[in-house]
C-alpha cells in the first residue's frame, strides 16, 4: 500500500475572468518568475503549471525566463502538465477541437522541453464530457486530474481516484481534488492536509495536495513553503514536493483496486452552457468554417500551386483553443474582456474565410465551366457575368462534409432557371433578398453535391429571353398556419404562435404532445452567472405573446412561415422554413433581447411514456435523465418518448449549447441574460451590463423522427444546420477537372471526417482524421485519390483514428500528434 | 437476443500452384498479353498501389489486377463490401508476388509469376460444406491418435510431406475445442436428421474419438492422482527438448533428459506410475501396437489445458455420453480426479516434485506476486467454472460446493473475476506500453470457456452479474477480432449483449476451406493503415477477411501487422478455427 501525500506545489492561473487578457499575461510572466525563484530557494520543491498558451507568451516576452524554465523543466523540478492550449471548457468545444487543443500543445512542448506532458490536467473545468478518456488518450496523456463537480455537487461519482472509462472504450486514471487547488495560509494548509491524510488513511490510496496562490496566479509563497517545512518536521514526516506525474507513477505501480465511472463528469456550473450567447456563437461558427477551410486548402494544395495553409490554420486555431479557456467560453467573464474575444475569434475566422476563398477559387478555376459560343470578349463587356443573358452563368456548390447533402443554397441574383451540370432542370425559388437595392430578390435552389466536392450548376438570369421559365411540380405547400412537403406537415396555433401538429407523411405519426415551439421566458434573477449551486432554470415567468404570424414564401423550393412574438420591449422573430424534400423545418431567429435576469426557451413536447433524452456531445452521443437539470450539447438534443414505437423530435442549433428536459419537454435555452461575472450574485445597487441583451441572429431546426436519436437522421441534418453548402459564383473558362467532383469516399454513413489537413511537421503528408457518430462499431473503406490512398478501419463506437498518409499514398494510423513526436 | 441469421452459399478461393517447368501450365501463359489497368477514379481500396499494377483481364463481370505485390479481384456487383476487392498473394495463394499475367480459363484464371503460375478458381460452397472439407482434412493430416492440434511439414504447402508424429504443447487444449466443434455437430445433426442417421452416427464417432484423446490425457500419466498430461508420446516419436517427458516403464516413470529437466534438476528422477488407464481410453494407442510401456507424457501442463479440459468435460456429458453411460463414468470420475486434485494442492496443479507446475496455479499465494495478479482475474474465474462443472456433471454438491463457498465468501474470488481489464490496465501504465501490447491472446479463449461456464451453470443472480461484468471486462480486446468462437459463447452467457451476427458471417464465408498454413502477405499492402503501439508493436487498422491473413488458432492478435501463420508456415492447422464456431452457431441457432 502507497498511500503517501504528494505535495503539488502549483498556481491555477486564469488568463481571462475578471480581468482582460494582458492583465493575464502579465500574471503569468510574474507568477513563472516567482515559481523560478522559489525554485532555486527551497530545496526539493516542484513546480507544476499547465497551458501552452502560457508557456508561448514567456518565451515571446521574457525568453531569459524561459530558457530557466527549460532547464528547471530538464531537472523534473518544474513539470508542465495538460497537453492543452488552456484548461478549456470541457462540455462546449467539439471534438476536433479538442484534438487541436493536444496537436498544438504537445508539439509545442516537444519542440520546447523535449518532453511532452503525461498528465491531463483541468482543475478548475466546469464539468467533463463522457469523451474526455478517448480525448486525452489520443494527445498521450493516460492519467488525469480534475475537481469539478464536487462532492456536494454530485457524490455519486468516485471520490478520490477512479478509473474513467469512455464509451469508445479509453481509460484514464482519475484523481478528483477533494477539496481545492490552490490551498494557502497556515489555515488552509492545516485543514487541507488533515483532511487528505484521513482519506489516505481511509482508501489506502496515496493523495495529492495542492497548493499555491491562484486564479490570479501567484503560486507557491515563502511563507506557506516555509510553513510546510516546519511541519515535516513536526509530524508530516512523509511530505514530499511531488508533481502530479510521480504521483500516478506511484499509484500504478502499486497494486490498487479502484472504482470503474464510465459516464460525464457533472453538474458544476449548469448556467454556463448558455451564458454569453455571443461566445458560443463564435466558437461554432469558428470550429467549423476552419476545419472546412483546411479541408479546402488542403484539397486545393494538393491539385494547384496554392500553398499551403498549415500555419495559419495554427494561428487561427490556437486563437479558438485559447477562448475555449472556461472562464471565457463559460461567458462568465467580464463584459471588456468579450471585445479582445470577438477580436480574437474574428482574426481565427478571417483566416478561415481567405483561406477557404483561395482555394475554392482555385479549384473552381480548374474546372471546365466552358460554353461554346460564350466569347472572351462577350464575358469582360459586361460588369457582371450574371448580366449575360444569353447563357446561363455557372455556380459552383462546395459541400465541405464527407458524405453527400442535398440541400437548397442561396446566390444573391434572380434566376430564370436553374440547371445541374448533366442539363436537368433544378427546383429553385427567388426569394428576398437582405438588401433594399435592385431586384430586391436572391435565388433559392436545391443542389446535390457528393463528399467533401463540388458540383457545378447554371443559372439562367431572370430577364433573360433566351430560355424559358421552369414549371415545377413540387411538394411543397402551405397557406398561413401551415407547412407540408414530401415528408412532414407542421401547423401553427393562431393564438401562440407555437405548432399544434406535427406530422411525418409516411407513417402518419403525431409529436406533438404539449407545448411546442412557443417561446418561454424564465426567471433567472436568483443564479449568478454561472448559477452556482443551482441546476434547473424552471421557473416561468411568461410565454412570449403572439404578435402576428404571416406566410412570407410560398414556392416550388421551400415554403416560410414567419412568426413574431413580444415580451415587454423585446421580440422574437422566427422564420420557420420547410424546404423541399427535407426532413426538418428550419427556423432563422431574431431576437432583440433587453430583459434583465431573464432566460428565453424553446420547448418542444413529444407525448408518450418512458420520455428520454439524447444529446450530442464532443465526439458522441449520450443519453440523460428527463429530470429538468440544465444540460450541455453540442449541436443537439433530442427528446424521444412512447411505450411500443418510439418518436423523438429533435432540435438542432446552429449556436446554442444548453437544454433541459424536464418529463416530456426538450427545451432549448436561446438566451440566458446574466450580469456580467456575476460571482454568488452579490449584486450592488448598479446599473450593470447583462451578457445577452442586444440584437441576436441564429438557426435552429425542428426534426422529427421514428426511433431513438442515435437510429435517426439527426448528426447528418445537424451537420447540414452548421457546416453548409458554399455557392461560388465563377467565370466561363476551359478546365481540366469535371463537373462534378468528390475528393473522398467513405463507404459508412456514420464515419465522418474532422480534419483533413496537412501535417504540422512540414513534410507535405496529409492527415486525416475520422469519427464515428452514431455508436456503432463499424468497419469502413476510405478512398482519397487526390493522396492516391485507399484504406479500410475498424471502428469501435464513437471512435476517433487519424490516419497519415505519405506521397506515396501509405497510410499510418496516428493520434493527435500526427506521428510527428 | 440475436435474430437467426441465414448463411448462404459463398464463394470460396481454391488456388493450385505449379513452379515453373510443371507441364500443367497452359504454354500460351507464359508469352500472355493483357493491358494495363486504367484505375483513376477508382472507387474502392486497392491492396497494390495503382501505379504498380500493370496486367488485367476479365471473367465476365470480374475484373483482375496484377500488381508486383500480388493480384487483385474486383467485383463491383458482390452484395458484401468485403468481397468487392479481394487479395491473393503469397504464399498461400501464389508462388510469388510478381504478376506478368493473367489468362482467363472460363471463370478461372492462370495467374503467371516470376516464380511459377496459379490456378485459381472461385467456387460457390456453403459454410457446412467448408466446415466437412476442412474437417476431412484434419482428420486425414491433423490426427495424431485422435488429438487434434496441428501436424507439420518437411515442406511448404505439401500435404504429402506431413510428418506422422510431432506434439504441441497444448494438444490437450486444441483438441478440447475440436471436440467441443464436434460434440455440437453431433448435437446439431440428431436434432435435425434423427439419432440413426448415418451422418448423425458419424458426427459421434468423431466426437466419441476426440473425448477419448482429451480423456486419455487425465490418465495416461498413470499417477493416479488427478494430474493431467499436457500431451503425450508413443515409442516411435521423436522427444523434442522442449518441457518435461517422462517415459513410462512398467510401474514407474522416468524424467528424460531435456534442457528443462536439467534446469530443474530432475533429470533421470523416477516416480510412481502404477495407476491404471482406462481401457477404454488405452485402446487409442494399443490398437496401434502400442502398449503402456510405450508412452512418454509431458508434464508441467498449464491452466491451459485444464480449463479446456473442463468445458470440454461439460459439453461432452451434456451432449454426448447421454447416450454412452461408460463413457459418462469416465468423465465424471475424470472431473472428480481433476477437481480433488486441485483443491487438494491448494488449488493449483502439482507436479511430481510436489510443487505447482509453471502455469496451472489458481492459488492465493500465486496472485500475490507480480504474474500473479493480473492473472487473478482470469484464473479465479477459471477455477469457479472448474467447480461449478464438476458440481453439474457429477450431480454432487458436498466437497465441491464447499470450496466454491469458501473460495467467494472468505477469499472473494468472484470480485476478483470482475478485475481483469482493470489490473491489465494498469500494468500497461506502470510499465508504458499500450494494454493491447500486453495482451496474451490465448487467454481470450480460456477467458470464453471460464466466464461461458460460469454464466450458463450459475443460478445465484448476484454472482452471475459478476460474472458477466467479468466477461464484458474482456471484451475491450476481444470484440476487436469478430471471431464466432469468442462472440458466440459470449452472446450465450450475456443474453442481453447484441453481437455482430452480420459480420461473424464473413468471417465463415471468407475463411479458408483449408488450413495448411502458408504466409499471406500483409507488409507493403497499400489499402491497410498500420499503427505502431508505445512499446514498436505494429499492428493494421482494420481487421481483414480471413482468406487475406494469417491463420489464428485463437492465440494470435489477428490484427498483427505480420506475414506468418501462427505455427509457421510448414504445418497443417486444425480445423478447430472454423469448427468450433460454426456448430457452436448452428447448434443453438444464431446461424441456418
Amino acid at each position: 500500500m502507497n498511500n503517501k501525500l504528494h505535495i503539488i506545489s502549483n498556481a491555477h492561473l486564469d488568463p481571462i475572468w475578471l480581468w482582460r487578457w494582458q492583465e493575464g499575461c502579465g500574471e503569468v510572466l510574474q507568477t513563472f518568475r516567482s515559481a523560478v525563484d522559489r525554485i532555486k530557494e527551497y530545496k526539493g520543491l516542484v513546480f507544476t503549471c499547465s497551458s501552452a498558451s502560457y508557456y508561448k507568451w514567456v518565451e515571446e516576452i521574457d525568453p531569459e525566463l524561459f530558457e530557466e524554465i527549460r532547464k528547471l523543466v530538464k531537472k523534473g523540478k518544474w513539470v508542465p502538465v495538460n497537453g492543452w492550449w488552456v484548461q478549456p471548457d470541457c462540455n462546449m468545444p467539439s471534438a476536433e477541437s479538442f484534438a487541436r487543443q493536444a496537436l498544438y500543445s504537445q508539439l509545442y512542448y516537444y519542440e520546447k522541453f523535449g518532453k511532452i506532458c503525461e498528465v491531463g490536467y483541468n482543475v478548475d473545468s466546469f464539468g467533463h464530457n463522457a469523451m474526455l478518456p478517448q480525448f486525452l488518450n489520443l494527445g498521450r496523456m493516460r492519467c488525469y486530474v480534475m475537481m469539478r463537480p464536487g462532492m456536494h455537487e454530485n457524490a455519486e461519482i468516485p471520490e478520490n481516484l477512479f478509473w474513467w472509462d469512455s464509451p469508445d472504450g479509453s481509460r484514464v486514471m482519475t484523481y478528483r481534488i477533494p477539496e481545492c487547488y490552490c490551498v494557502n495560509g497556515k489555515n488552509g494548509i492545516d485543514s487541507e492536509l488533515a483532511s487528505l491524510r484521513e482519506r489516505a488513511e481511509k482508501t489506502g490510496n496515496g493523495m495529492m495536495f495542492f497548493f499555491g496562490v491562484g486564479n490570479h496566479g501567484g503560486g507557491p509563497t515563502k511563507g506557506d513553503l516555509d510553513y510546510l517545512s516546519e511541519l515535516k518536521e513536526n509530524g508530516y514526516e512523509e511530505l514530499e514536493y511531488s508533481s502530479p506525474n510521480n504521483y500516478f507513477e506511484e499509484m500504478c505501480a502499486d497494486r490498487i483496486e479502484l472504482p470503474v465511472w464510465s459516464d460525464e463528469l457533472q453538474h458544476h456550473a449548469s448556467g454556463c452552457y448558455s451564458a454569453t450567447s455571443m461566445v458560443k456563437q463564435l466558437n461554432r461558427k469558428a470550429e467549423f468554417w476552419l476545419s472546412n477551410a483546411e479541408k479546402w486548402n488542403t484539397i486545393s494544395s494538393k491539385i494547384s500551386n496554392l500553398p499551403k495553409a498549415t500555419e495559419e490554420f495554427g494561428k487561427a486555431w490556437k486563437e479558438v483553443c485559447f477562448n475555449q479557456f472556461h472562464d471565457i467560453f463559460c461567458g462568465c467573464s467580464i463584459m471588456e474582456a468579450y471585445d479582445d474575444v470577438r477580436d480574437s475569434m474574428g482574426y481565427a475566422m478571417k483566416i478561415a474565410a481567405n483561406e477557404e476563398n483561395k482555394a475554392m477559387l482555385k479549384i473552381a478555376g480548374m474546372v471546365d465551366t466552358w460554353l461554346d459560343g460564350v466569347t472572351d470578349a462577350q464575358s469582360r463587356e459586361v460588369r457582371h457575368h450574371c448580366r449575360n443573358l444569353k447563357f446561363p452563368r455557372p455556380i459552383i456548390v462546395f459541400n465541405p462534409n464527407s458524405s453527400e447533402v442535398e440541400a437548397n443554397v442561396r446566390t444573391y441574383h434572380p434566376s430564370r432557371k436553374v440547371e445541374d451540370s448533366n442539363g436537368n432542370e433544378v427546383v429553385f425559388q427567388n426569394v428576398r433578398s437582405s438588401r433594399s437595392n435592385d431586384s430586391h430578390l436572391d435565388t433559392v435552389f436545391k443542389a446535390k453535391v457528393p463528399a467533401l466536392g463540388y458540383a457545378t450548376y447554371w443559372l439562367w438570369h431572370e430577364d433573360s429571353e433566351y430560355t424559358e421559365a421552369s414549371v415545377f411540380e413540387t411538394d411543397v405547400k402551405a397557406d398561413e398556419i401551415y407547412l407540408e412537403n414530401k415528408y412532414i406537415k407542421a401547423v401553427f396555433d393562431e393564438k401562440t404562435g407555437g405548432i399544434k401538429s406535427l406530422v411525418t407523411k409516411e407513417d402518419g405519426i403525431e409529436y406533438v404532445g404539449g407545448e411546442f415551439c412557443i417561446p418561454t421566458v424564465v426567471d433567472n434573477s436568483e443564479p449568478d452567472t454561472w448559477a452556482h449551486n443551482i441546476f434547473k432554470f424552471d421557473k416561468e415567468i411568461a410565454k412570449m405573446q403572439l404578435k402576428s404570424i404571416e406566410l412570407v414564401e410560398n414556392g416550388p423550393a421551400r415554403a416560410v412561415i414567419r412568426v413574431k412574438h413580444l415580451y415587454n420591449g423585446s421580440y422574437l422573430t422566427q422564420d420557420y422554413i420547410l424546404e423541399s424534400e427535407s426532413k426538418f423545418i428550419r427556423v432563422k431567429c431574431r431576437v432583440l433581447w433587453q430583459e434583465p435576469l431573464t432566460i428565453l426557451k424553446m420547448p418542444v413536447t413529444v407525448g408518450g411514456e418512458n420520455p428520454i433524452s439524447t444529446y450530442e456531445i464532443p465526439g458522441g452521443i449520450i443519453k440523460r435523465p428527463c429530470n429538468g437539470e440544465e444540460e450541455p450539447a453540442l449541436t443537439w438534443g433530442d427528446i424521444t418518448a412512447g411505450a411500443d414505437s418510439r418518436k423523438g423530435v429533435a432540435i438542432i442549433s446552429d449556436a446554442k449549447y444548453s437544454y433541459d428536459c424536464p418529463g416530456n419537454t426538450l427545451k432549448l435555452t436561446m438566451l440566458r441574460n446574466s450580469i456580467f461575472a456575476d460571482h454568488y450574485s452579490d449584486r450592488p445597487d448598479a446599473d450593470f451590463s447583462y451578457c445577452d441583451e442586444g440584437l441576436h441572429r441564429f438557426e435552429y431546426a425542428v426534426y422529427p423522427h421514428s426511433g431513438e436519436a442515435e437510429n435517426s437522421e439527426v448528426q447528418k441534418l445537424a451537420l447540414q444546420l452548421n457546416s453548409k453548402l458554399v455557392a461560388i459564383p465563377v467565370g466561363y473558362h476551359k478546365g481540366d477537372m469535371p463537373r462534378v467532383n468528390s475528393f473522398i469516399s467513405i463507404s459508412k454513413p456514420n464515419i465522418r471526417l474532422d480534419a483533413f489537413k496537412f501535417c504540422e511537421d512540414g513534410s507535405g503528408d496529409i492527415v486525416m482524421r475520422l469519427r464515428e457518430t452514431d455508436g456503432k462499431a463499424v468497419k469502413t473503406a476510405v478512398v482519397c485519390d487526390i493522396a492516391d490512398a485507399g484504406f479500410y478501419a475498424d471502428f469501435n463506437k464513437f471512435e476517433i483514428k487519424t490516419f497519415r498518409i505519405n506521397a506515396e499514398g501509405y497510410v499510418t494510423e496516428t493520434d493527435y500528434l500526427e506521428g510527428v513526436v | 437476443m440475436n435474430k437467426p441469421y441465414k448463411l448462404k452459399p459463398h464463394i470460396c478461393r481454391f488456388c493450385s500452384l505449379y513452379p515453373l517447368g510443371d507441364k500443367r501450365i497452359p504454354e500460351e501463359l507464359m508469352s500472355y498479353k493483357n493491358e494495363i489497368p486504367y484505375l483513376k477514379g477508382f472507387p474502392y481500396p486497392l491492396p497494390s498501389k495503382k501505379s504498380d499494377y500493370s496486367c488485367c483481364a476479365k471473367t465476365g463481370e470480374i475484373e483482375w489486377y496484377g500488381a508486383s505485390n500480388g493480384l487483385t479481384r474486383y467485383d463491383k456487383n458482390a452484395e458484401r463490401e468485403e468481397d468487392i476487392i479481394m487479395y491473393f498473394s503469397a504464399d498461400r495463394d501464389l508462388l510469388d508476388n510478381n504478376v506478368k499475367a493473367i489468362m482467363p480459363d472460363g471463370d478461372n484464371i492462370w495467374v503467371l509469376t516470376d516464380t511459377g503460375a496459379s490456378y485459381i478458381e472461385m467456387k460457390m460452397i456453403s459454410a457446412e460444406e467448408k466446415a466437412m472439407i476442412l474437417l476431412d482434412e484434419t482428420e486425414k493430416y491433423v490426427d495424431r491418435r485422435g488429438m487434434k492440434s496441428q501436424k507439420y511439414l518437411t515442406e511448404g504447402r505439401n500435404f504429402d510431406s506431413v510428418l506422422p508424429y510431432g506434439h504441441s504443447d497444448n494438444d490437450g487444449s486444441f483438441t478440447s475445442g475440436f471436440s467441443i466443434g464436434e460434440i455440437m455437430r453431433y448435437a446439431t445433426y440428431k436434432r435435425e436428421k434423427g439419432a440413426d442417421h448415418p451422418d448423425t452416427i458419424e458426427a459421434k464417432r468423431i466426437a466419441t474419438r476426440a473425448v477419448e484423446a482429451n480423456l486419455l490425457l487425465l490418465h495416461v500419466h498413470c499417477r493416479g492422482d488427478g494430474f493431467a498430461a499436457r500431451t503425450y508420446l508413443c515409442s516411435d516419436e521423436p522427444v523434442p527438448d522442449d518441457g518435461l517427458f517422462f517415459r513410462i516403464t512398467g510401474n514407474k516413470a522416468v524424467c528424460l533428459e531435456t534442457t528443462d529437466s536439467i534446469n530443474k534438476n530432475c533429470s533421470g528422477v523416477e516416480i510412481d506410475a502404477s495407476a491404471e488407464i482406462p481401457a477404454r481410453l488405452a485402446k487409442l494407442f494399443t490398437d496401434l501396437g502400442y502398449t503402456k510401456d510405450d508412452l512418454i507424457y509431458k508434464a508441467d501442463t498449464s491452466s491451459d489445458e485444464i480449463t479446456h479440459h473442463f468445458m470440454h468435460l461439460l459439453m461432452a456429458h451434456e451432449f454426448l455420453a447421454c447416450d454412452d453411460p461408460e463413457l459418462d463414468d469416465l468423465i465424471i470420475s475424470s472431473a472428480k480426479g481433476l477437481m480433488n486434485h486441485i483443491i487438494d494442492h491448494g488449488y493449483e496443479l502439482h507436479d511430481f516434485t510436489g510443487k505447482p507446475t509453471s502455469w496451472a496455479k489458481w492459488s492465493t499465494r500465486y496472485f500475490d506476486t507480480e504474474f500473479g495478479w493480473v492473472d487473478g482475474a482470469l484464473n479465479s474465474a477459471q477455477l469457479l467454472m472448474y467447480h461449478l462443472v464438476t458440481m453439474k456433471i457429477t450431480g454432487e454438491e458436498g466437497k465441491w460446493r464447499e470450496s466454491y463457498d469458501h473460495l467467494i465468501n472468505d477469499l472473494h474470488y468472484d470480485d476478483m473475476t470482475t478485475a481483469h481489464f482493470d489490473r491489465l490496465y494498469q500494468a500497461s501504465l506502470s510499465g508504458d506500453y499500450d494494454f493491447v501490447e500486453d495482451i496474451m491472446y490465448g487467454d481470450h479463449m480460456l477467458a470464453t470457456l471460464a466466464f461461458w461456464g460460469l454464466c450458463i451453470l450459475e443460478k445465484d443472480e448476484d454472482l452471475l452479474k459478476k460474472y458477466r461484468y467479468g466477461f464484458k471486462a474482456w471484451r475491450t480486446s476481444m470484440e476487436r477480432e469478430h471471431v464466432p468462437g469468442y462472440d458466440l459463447p459470449y452472446a450465450l452467457a450475456c443474453p442481453d449483449e447484441e453481437i455482430d451476427l452480420d459480420r461473424l458471417a464473413g468471417w465463415f464465408y471468407r475463411t479458408n476451406s483449408s488450413c495448411l498454413a502458408a504466409g499471406v502477405s500483409m507488409l507493403g499492402r497499400h489499402d491497410v493503415a498500420v499503427r505502431t503501439r508505445r512499446n514498436g508493436y505494429k499492428e493494421i487498422s482494420a481487421l481483414m477477411p480471413p482468406d487475406e491473413t494469417f491463420i489464428s488458432k485463437y492465440d494470435r492478435n489477428p490484427v498483427e501487422y505480420k506475414n506468418e501463420d501462427s505455427g509457421g508456415v510448414m504445418c497443417i492447422e486444425s480445423c478447430y478455427v472454423y469448427t468450433f464456431g460454426y456448430w457452436l452457431g448452428r447448434y443453438y441457432g444464431f446461424f441456418e
